[in-house]
């Protein structure tokens, strides 16, 4: 049993190294792929040839790409992310992740709390009021959530909540350190515009798995035994239908990411998936190399967090 | 089953402490954080870019980096309303008959570290920007200088090998890359300078957070007096739209740009102020002269002509700009001739006579490269649809991004793309860095003897009025090869709060060199 559990784990361990190993490459290779030059984006339209050929020069653009990738990962591997071309000319990219990591968790955390608790209860209420008039109303909600782009929820939920309503602030984020309502507060219409097309499919999931486990024998059998509606509900039910909401919910922590990407740029937000876009249009190979193995690391550790929670859900996959 | 009841009581209690938490601190309302501080701060905002490599100015390249500079530097001189360049650290400027230029420097203005700005310190500044190590973009601006003269420690003298009429333009407060840095700190940590820079401006840096924002603090010491607002906050916000919210919800006082769609409504209010006007900027098609089919001067000049500017300006800038006949913006007055030229006004007619002349036909094909989502894709297509709908042909649009389309044109690599520039202050950088066929922006790859000698005659004219004329001249010229198609020149933009003022707006799209005369309230 031990060696068996070693074995898998060294096993998942390469795994990951390799897909770490293979996502960077090819992130690299997507970005060299792609025209355009971080010279000009440093430099700017006033750039003279002779200034781009020495800024090319300088920071090793002109090597071979294979050098370019050793050079870069064989940094990486030491920690050592190298320095940023274009954004913050010179700063090393390891500081500018270590300083906006914060910011990006907490507001995924947050958005994914807000998508949590808005499908739990939609969710239920719609499983147990199915063909009602609640079941129909969350439903065409949840529809509604999945089909709006989150960037323009963002712009809806400003011009209401910020500037008809003056609640929360239009622009800018209270980083949590500084003041923790303060994050609560600024992050809070992010947060939702992220959250409300997680949380629709989310409820829709919930409710679907929640309907299946419903109708299932041993749901009739815990309720012949004689346990209470509430019991079955909570210890039978939900249970069972947690496995699939917990597996979509890990699923889309990659479109989270897609969508703190969206969002902190339109609300100004610190984090590294403003930085990433950044990186991305100004051509910092650095900037977007070391964003995006943070975000593969993220999504592997959070597949790795689902099968290990489904596991302790589900006795059978525990064998 | 059992072990699971904690968790599931847990969720639901966590739920719930969420929920209140939110409701709580919705109630006590904003927290007055960094970003919302009292009037005794002014938080201009950076809008439309959050991108500052350097604010060291012989090396600094981006608008933002400038809207900084010009806040924590002086130049010898500055501009006017009218763009004319009048003293700042210099109190007198004479220019001799034999071109020898003499600035007397104003006596006692310091630096941010409290050294005393001496003849030395604008030797320094402009060695360093035309030592060819120093990779100054700004360099062709001053290689006109071939002897720098200290008769003494407030007397700067310039001489240059051949007259350069722009010069005194570029040793302006501007996009110039000429404002005067202290010799002496600058040496103490020549690499470090960029991100501690001092200078001798109204304001000094505090601190920078990278792509987020910075913070100036006033300079009591400054030669014109202690600003009025003590603290300047900037954050660099990356969408235009959203400083405008930015704005809107009180976050910040003033904006460095508005976006174009927006203008119309929010002029509209009361609780805002608009400022704008026509700014020094130019935007055209650039064609690859040297590709088919934009090698043929009769399938250029059909474009041309099936192009209707007015609508362009209505439909893609809201009207929030003009359309000009050359590549010379209004605001340059001395130099702008505003007489239409009928190779740039549109006429259907003439353009199909154009076509049925050229060696391409209607059903022609060619790609326009642009970029983005905003106006510029929005440019290249309104005018493919009007090229097509007259000329008949098959253009088509390639939508990349701004990075891409640059490097492309450069490069050769393109047939015809929508490209612009904009904060240029002199005309002999819309006409002969563009056109003259050693101009080191005319990737249209044109040349044109005539133009290349007017052009050289016009950057060594002294007299404002008659180097007017000549490019004037000039822009007749090349108009009739139309190496490129002018299309229009928008309008700049402040969003000013509705309690700021203060801020004087200049063509060239100025920012930081307002904030000393800014108050709130």
């Amino acid at each position: 049993m031990g060696s068996t559990t070693l074995r898998r784990g060294l096993r998942r361990a390469g795994i990951l190294l390799l897909t770490l190993v293979t996502g960077a490459l090819l992130v690299f290779l997507a970005m060299k792929a792609a025209p355009g030059d971080p010279a000009l984006s440093a430099l700017g339209e006033n750039a003279r040839p002779e200034l781009v050929a020495a800024f090319r020069r300088d920071h090793g653009l002109d090597l071979p790409l294979w050098q370019q990738f050793w050079a870069w990962i064989s940094g990486a591997l030491t920690g050592d992310f190298g320095r940023s071309l274009t954004l913050a000319g010179g700063v090393p990219v390891g500081s500018l992740i270590a300083n906006r990591l914060p910011v990006t968790a907490f507001i995924g955390l947050y958005a994914l709390l807000l998508a949590a608790a808005i499908s739990l209860v939609a969710g239920t209420i719609a499983a147990l009021q199915r063909g009602k008039a609640a079941d129909t109303a969350l439903t065409s909600l949840a529809v509604l959530g999945v089909s709006m782009p989150d960037f323009w929820l963002g712009y809806v939920l400003v011009f209401f909540l910020a500037l008809n309503f003056p609640i929360f602030p239009s622009y800018g984020f209270v980083s949590p350190v500084d003041s923790f309502t303060g994050a609560l507060l600024s992050g809070f219409l992010p947060a939702l515009a992220i959250a409300a097309p997680m949380a629709a499919v989310f409820a829709r999931v919930l409710r679907a798995a929640l309907l299946d486990v419903m109708h299932r024998p041993y749901v009739q059998v815990a309720r012949s035994i004689g346990h209470s509606g509430k019991f079955v509900f909570v210890h039978t039910i939900l249970r069972n239908a947690l496995i699939p909401y917990v597996t979509i919910i890990g699923l889309q922590v990659r479109y989270l990411l897609g969508g703190v990407v969206v969002i902190e740029r339109v609300f100004g937000i610190p984090g590294l998936g403003s930085l990433m876009v950044d990186g991305a249009f100004g051509r910092d190979y650095p900037v977007i190399q070391a964003c995006a193995l943070t975000f593969l690391v993220i999504v592997l550790m959070t597949n790795l967090a689902v099968d290990l929670l489904c596991t302790r859900l589900d006795p059978k996959a525990r064998a | 089953m059992t072990e699971q009841s904690p968790r599931a009581a847990l969720s639901r209690r966590a739920l719930m402490g969420a929920g209140a938490g939110l409701a709580s601190a919705a109630a006590l309302g904003w927290p007055r954080g960094p970003a919302l501080a009292a009037p005794t701060t002014l938080r201009a905002a950076i809008s439309g870019y959050n991108v500052i490599n350097t604010l060291d100015p012989a090396v600094a390249a981006l608008i933002p980096e400038y809207y900084v500079i010009w806040s924590l530097y002086n130049g010898l001189l500055k501009l006017d309303a009218q763009m004319r360049p009048v003293p700042d650290l210099a109190e007198s400027v004479t220019v001799a008959g034999d071109g020898q230029i003499e600035f007397k420097l104003r006596q006692g203005v310091k630096f941010h570290d409290g050294s005393v700005l001496t003849s030395d310190d604008v030797k320094f500044t402009l060695e360093r920007l035309l030592d060819e190590a120093t990779k100054s973009p700004n360099r062709s601006k001053v290689s006109a200088i071939s002897q720098i003269d200290l008769p003494d420690a407030q007397t700067v003298r310039l001489r240059t090998s051949a007259p350069f009429a722009p010069l005194l333009t570029f040793l302006s407060n501007a996009r110039t890359g000429t404002q005067i840095l202290p010799r002496k700190a600058f040496m103490a940590d020549p690499a470090g300078f960029g991100r501690k820079p001092i200078g001798t401006g109204a304001y000094r840096l505090r601190s920078w957070e990278p792509n987020q924002a910075l913070k100036l603090s006033a300079f009591a010491d400054y030669f014109g007096g202690a600003p009025r607002i003590p603290e300047v906050e900037i954050p660099l916000i990356a969408e235009e739209t959203s400083g405008v919210t930015a704005l809107l919800g009180k976050q910040v006082d003033i904006t460095s740009t508005a976006p174009f769609a927006d203008i119309p409504a929010l002029e509209k209010r009361t609780d805002i102020k608009v400022m704008k006007q026509p700014g020094l900027n130019t935007r055209f098609l650039s064609l690859n002269n040297r590709k088919p089919p934009f090698d043929d001067v009769h399938f250029r000049r059909a474009v041309s002509l099936a192009i209707n500017r007015d609508v362009l300006v209505r439909v893609v800038l809201f009207g929030e700009g003009v359309a000009t006949p050359g590549l010379i913006p209004p605001s340059l007055t001395a130099a702008y001739d505003p007489a239409p030229k009928p190779l740039s006004t549109f006429n259907a007619a003439r353009a199909k006579e154009e076509l049925a002349k050229s060696k391409y036909g209607p059903g022609t094909k060619g790609t326009i490269l642009t970029w983005g989502s905003g106006w510029w894709k929005r440019t290249a297509e309104v005018v493919l649809a009007q090229v097509n709908q007259v000329l008949g042909t098959q253009l088509n649009v390639e939508v990349t991004e701004a990075n891409t389309v640059f490097a492309r044109i450069r490069a050769g690599d393109y047939q015809a793309g929508t490209w612009g520039w904009l904060g240029m202050i002199d005309p002999d950088e819309y006409s002969y860095d563009l056109l003259h066929s050693e101009g080191w922006r005319n990737f249209a790859g044109y040349s044109n003897p005539k133009l290349d000698a007017l052009l050289v005659q016009a950057r060594q004219e002294l007299d404002p009025a008659k180097r007017g004329t000549l490019y004037r001249q000039s822009e007749a010229l090349w108009i009739d090869d139309m190496p490129v198609i002018p299309l229009f020149c928008s309008n700049i933009h402040n969003l000013l709060a509705g309690n700021a003022s203060g801020f004087t707006q200049l063509p060239y799209s100025n920012f930081g060199d307002q904030f000393a005369s800014m108050s709130l309230g």
